[in-house]
């Protein structure tokens, strides 16, 4: 089974000027303009987008960037899409580099002491939302239908237990669209950022009525070959074990219904599932099947775990480290202790500190402070966060070194077409003679000549690279090489 | 750049990267398991809990408490 994810993620902006507060959204506009501007027009970070890449992306908006993601401004966010990687520890650098792209740009700018980006997917006062969204690469064969997605309803909406980020409070916003059946009770903190915004099992819409799975068929590569699952109701994780953990389930998973080999199971109500686990701190985590039958989360993910160890132990070291993580992961959630997890999950993570500082400082779930906590775990400065200094004294562990991270901004993973583009990209940064191009996620043109696809997303397409611009610098002078 | 050049923690040096670009597609290091101490499982740097625990109450404390108030982001996707 081969593995190919790319995670795009929104962020918030923080700007603790407290005089900003009625503008702050003019604010952020000007901010995120700055920090693109100066990435991409003084630092090289990538090469801005001369061409309209659709009705909300004019030209130079945003752009690809040396390691062959994307960086832009997306309805009022920053938005960083890590490119295509083919294996867990890429993703995780390739992920985190986004974060340390923005922040030096905010140090560079002498903003950051003004100002943090936040990787997470909520504010509390606005009741807005905004997604950290998974794409995996399936087979076109995949069964985009009851049979296929039942499962992969299942497993979705449980796997929060290990993959949320945790929140304080709750949304009922979508109450309006969705009434759940009884109150809305007060929630002090729940496991999933996004699960309050889950409205809909399936839906094809991105910005409203956010669902389970999102249908929009839109592979990005060869439509014959190629579907592209997208998904929009993970968390922004910080922790990198988390983050690696959802990705390889989540393929596992992908990969057991490719194979007609998962558990055949479904729920009464998923959306109400999704919400009903969050808010769930006692780890009961009781779910209702469509048979009626109640059975825990855990014991729903130790079904699908079990079914990918008899289908995938053995065919490579990336699975065998999901298997064995996943495994022991369930063990500790079964013994309902979070702080047993602390140092693999997120939402576990971040209820130790806050309790230890509720209990320390005297105050309550319910002062605003706790929500300012919240933040503060997901803010990407290192000097303000709360999450780095976990990371680096070795408290929660981490998959990648911070010089694994700082080289994934400059170069792109190895054995996806993404390790092309970054060449691609790499080639016209360095030429100054190349004035007009266009980069997509499935090809390349230069000075509106042949165009390179890159339809296979498993392919580096490194030697066509080599070529295009050989023939490009045979035809138009040495120049043109990018060499 | 592969997985194995990315490890951090127990006895993976970072100064041991291999020849990360000049890998053919199909080539590729592979992600240390924990049963060989692997990069999940780094070393603490501080092995009693105590102090960071009381350096993460003192950070938390700086924390402005009404920084929430002023984090209002239009709804994404």
């Amino acid at each position: 089974m081969k593995f190919l994810c790319g995670i795009e993620t929104e962020f918030g902006l923080l700007i603790r000027d407290p005089e900003v507060k009625g503008a702050s959204m003019i604010r952020q506009e000007e901010l995120f303009r700055k920090v693109r501007d100066h990435l991409f027009r003084k630092k090289g970070s990538g090469l801005i987008d001369l061409h309209q890449r659709a009705y909300d992306e004019p030209p130079g908006n945003g752009g690809f960037l040396r390691n062959g993601g994307r960086l832009y401004v997306d309805m009022g966010h920053v938005e960083y899409a890590a490119p295509e990687c083919g294996a867990i520890l890429d993703l995780v650098a390739m992920d985190r580099a986004g974060d340390l792209l923005l922040t030096e740009a905010l140090e560079e700018l002498g903003l950051s002491g003004e100002v943090s980006f936040i990787k997470n997917n909520i504010d509390h006062q606005t009741l807005a939302t905004f997604g950290s969204h998974e794409n995996y690469s399936v087979p076109r064969s995949f069964p985009f239908n009851e049979r296929g997605l039942d499962p992969l309803v299942v497993f979705l909406a449980t796997r929060q237990i290990f993959a949320g980020a945790g929140r304080v409070g709750a949304s009922y916003v979508n109450d309006v669209i969705l009434p759940f059946p009884g109150e809305s009770p007060a929630v002090s903190y729940q496991i999933s950022q996004r699960a309050d915004y889950v409205v809909n099992t399936f839906y094809q819409w991105v910005q409203m009525n956010r669902s389970i799975v999102n249908t929009r068929d839109e592979p990005l590569a060869d439509p014959l070959q190629f579907r592209r699952i997208h998904l929009l109701l993970g968390d922004s994780n910080m922790s990198q074990f988390a983050l690696g953990l959802k990705v390889g389930t989540t393929r596992l998973v992908l990969g057991l219904i490719e194979r007609g080999e998962s558990p055949q199971i479904s729920l009464a109500d998923p959306v109400a599932t999704v919400r009903g686990l969050s808010h769930d701190l006692s780890m009961e985590w009781v779910v209702e099947l469509s048979d009626g039958k109640t059975i825990g989360a855990v014991e729903i993910q130790e079904q699908f775990y079990e079914a990918a160890e008899k289908a995938f132990r053995g065919e490579s070291d990336d699975t065998d480290w999901v298997l064995d993580s996943w495994r022991e992961m369930l063990a500790d959630l079964s013994k309902k202790d979070p702080a047993l997890v602390a140092d693999r999950v997120d939402w576990a993570q971040k209820l130790v500190l806050l309790n230890d500082f509720s209990r320390e400082a005297g105050v309550g779930w319910e002062d605003p402070w706790m929500e300012s906590l919240d933040l503060a775990y997901h803010d990407t400065n290192p000097a303000t966060g709360l999450f780095y200094p976990l990371e680096e004294e070795g408290v929660h562990r981490r998959l990648v070194s911070p010089s694994a991270i700082r080289q994934a901004l400059r170069d792109g993973p190895v054995g996806t077409r993404a390790q092309g583009r970054s060449l691609a990209i790499r080639k016209i940064l360095d030429n100054p003679q190349i004035f007009d191009y266009i980069i997509q996620w499935f090809g390349v043109q230069v000075d509106e000549g042949e165009i390179l696809y890159m339809l296979d997303p498993y392919r580096s397409y490194r030697q066509e690279v080599e070529e295009y611009f050989s023939r490009l610098s045979r035809e138009k002078g040495p120049g043109k090489a990018g060499d | 750049m592969t997985g194995a050049n990315r490890t951090a923690g127990a006895g993976v040096s970072e100064g041991r990267i291999h020849g990360a670009l000049g890998l053919e597609d199909q080539d590729r290091v592979p992600l240390p398991t924990r049963k060989g101490g692997g990069p999940d499982a780094p070393a603490p740097k501080n092995l009693d809990p105590k102090p960071i625990r009381d350096r993460m109450i003192d950070r938390m404390k700086k924390v402005d408490p009404k920084q929430s108030e002023r984090y209002r982001q239009r709804t994404g996707e």
